[in-house]
């Protein structure tokens, strides 16, 4: 078995020891579009024309950021988990380079996060009538697959370099209002003052909703879309060679 | 003459804590472990001895120096060498979440063990260490000691040519450390190679074939039992049990400074470093203040050696030179 394979095999035994990991990261952010986005689009009426025309459309890119993002920061505070069992030091005496340790790390959760925005877009599709760009469906994948590598090496930058776990819980809690918040997330940046909108167009999280929303539903800018995808792509290198020398310096 | 499984060569490490002065843990350290032979890597607390398994395990760099496992340099290409070691750290490491076959099966898997071979070694492993019966039980629900034997199997579950085990036996029972040793030396007959670190000298007396005695991140001396118990000439282990103890003799033998002195009930166990005259007096001497029971005396034991080499009081001082060297010597350690 290939160290990849052997990781990847590893994650897989430890999350099927509790099928709450998979609720959290499979179905706890469909709760988001089914409850909130539903809400919202009842609760509010929003001009015909506007992007947010249906609400439901536009937040369902939202919620596959959110579950990015999600499983990203879970597979990044595991790190706590195994520096806890002693395994994690362990592991870095096993033939396999750190790259691959990270690389199998979240390769495992890309297969989660995949299943995840499968289970969400059929059932927005479904339930909430959601008209998704089917041929456009690689586009979505792969803004799936890079979003929640990039946010899992940008994450275990902080779960490596941090050695304790209330310490890394409350950044990922900042983190999480900051990135969230001053995004495209829950609404469109256009009306915002300029210097909300300049900070969300900073904001990584801003890049990869853009790209899944026009994925999902063809709603955005197709002419920002290379830039924001260029920007995503390097905050994702960045943040794997931040991770990597994180590990290194763990030893 | 096989070529060294893991050379050595000035190695240093530093650690520079923020607002502290520098600590050299290992202090140009140079040694050579011949291939399949078991080498016990001894020291008091702080000497060096985790610290030098840690980068020999590709787990720290050395500030300076150079090191070698299985001939690839620690540094340059610690994949390679961790492809060819197995490692038992000190900490507790075990996949807590995972039962116990899937501990052992996880680390043969990233070992490259084929399936047919993984499956047939697992039974053997989880017989071998008494755990057929936790087995499918999640490590978290065991107690330390089976954890730990968890964590010491995984070893036997692959064929790396290198083994460090840093104080394997911590929390093991006393049977099971037996089987253990027993199982670590059919390992190096069989050509493995063993390093381990240990704070039971017991331990290390019985395993290993070859012994570094470090402090202060320098080497005291080296050799096997027999060479540095002849380092030691003229340290004698005197072991008395009285019918009834004599008033005041634990101040009277503390006042001549032996290296160890422990008194249990009407029994005292000591070690001193006397001419050979000297000490008969001295027990002749003793067993006039008392009706002696038993009476032993003997050679120095490992023990007995690393107090002396180790102990920070000053007759023990300057002993940090090549064995080899000075009068206390006898020409014949320090096999480097």
């Amino acid at each position: 078995m290939t160290p990849l394979a052997a990781i990847l095999a590893r994650e897989g035994r430890i999350r099927a020891t509790n099928l709450l990991f998979i609720f959290w990261d499979v179905l706890y952010p469909l709760g988001y579009l089914l409850v909130f986005g539903v809400g919202m689009n009842h609760a509010m009426r929003f001009p015909a024309g506007s992007p947010m025309e249906d609400y439901n459309a536009f937040f369902l890119a939202a919620v596959l950021g959110m579950a990015s993002f999600g499983i990203a920061s879970n597979t990044a505070w595991s790190f706590f988990l195994d520096r806890d069992n002693g395994i994690f030091y362990e592991m870095l005496t096993y033939p396999i380079s750190r790259s691959q340790y990270l690389l199998g790390k979240v390769l495992f959760n890309i297969g989660v996060a995949l299943v995840q925005a499968a289970v969400t877009i059929v059932l927005a599709a479904w339930l909430l009538d959601v008209r998704i760009r089917w041929d456009l469906t690689p586009l979505t994948a792969a803004a799936v697959v890079v979003g929640t590598a990039g946010w899992f090496f940008f994450y275990a930058i902080f779960a490596l370099a941090i050695r304790r776990n209330d310490a890394f819980n409350t950044v990922t809690s900042i983190f999480y209002f900051v990135f969230l918040f001053a995004s495209s997330m829950f609404y469109p940046l256009d009306p915002l003052p300029a210097i909300f909108r300049a900070v969300a167009y900073a904001n990584p999280i801003t890049w990869q909703v853009d790209v899944l929303r026009y994925g999902t539903t063809g709603l955005g800018d197709p002419a920002l879309l290379p830039i924001e995808t260029a920007a995503f792509a390097l905050f994702t290198a960045a943040s794997f060679a931040g991770a990597l020398i994180a590990l290194r310096q763990q030893t | 003459m096989p070529a060294p499984a893991i050379e050595v060569e000035d190695l240093v490490k530093v650690f520079s804590p923020r607002g502290r002065a520098p600590v050299r843990a290992v202090d140009g350290l140079s040694f050579s472990v011949a291939e399949g032979s078991i080498f016990g890597l001894l020291g008091p607390n702080g000497a060096g001895k985790t610290t030098t398994l840690r980068i020999l395990t590709t787990l720290a760099r050395a500030t300076s120096g150079r090191a070698t496992v299985a001939a690839f340099d620690v540094a340059a290409a610690p994949l390679e060498v961790r492809r060819r070691i197995a490692v038992v750290i000190q900490e507790q490491a075990a996949d807590l979440l995972l039962s116990a076959r899937d501990n052992l099966v996880a680390f043969a898997r990233f070992h490259g063990l084929g399936r047919a071979t993984l499956r047939r070694r697992v039974d053997d492993v989880l017989e071998r260490f008494g755990l057929n019966e936790y087995a499918g039980r999640k490590v978290q629900d065991l107690s330390g000691g089976y954890r730990r034997r968890v964590q010491v199997a995984k070893i036997f579950m692959v064929d790396t040519p290198v083994v460090f085990l840093d104080e394997f036996s911590t929390g093991m029972d006393p049977i099971l450390k037996r089987s253990v040793m027993a199982q670590l030396t059919a390992e190096a007959s069989r050509g493995r190679t063993i390093v381990l670190t240990t704070q039971v000298l017991s331990e290390a007396e019985e395993l290993c074939d070859d012994i570094l005695i470090v402090n202060h991140g320098r080497q005291v001396a080296r050799g096997d039992v027999n060479t540095l118990k002849l380092l030691q000439q003229g340290v004698y282990e005197v072991t008395m049990t009285f019918e009834h103890l004599p008033e005041g003799i634990e101040q009277e033998l503390a006042a001549l400074a032996p290296l160890r002195l422990s008194i249990t009930g009407t029994t005292v166990e000591m070690a001193v470093k006397e001419p050979e005259s000297r000490v008969l007096a001295l027990v002749s001497q003793l067993s006039e203040r008392g009706r002696v029971l038993r009476l032993e005396v003997g050679s120095a034991t490992l023990e007995d050696i690393f107090i002396e080499l180790t102990s920070p009081q000053p007759r023990t001082e300057n002993r940090e030179r090549e064995p080899g060297t000075g009068n206390r010597d006898q020409g014949t350690g320090g096999t480097q």
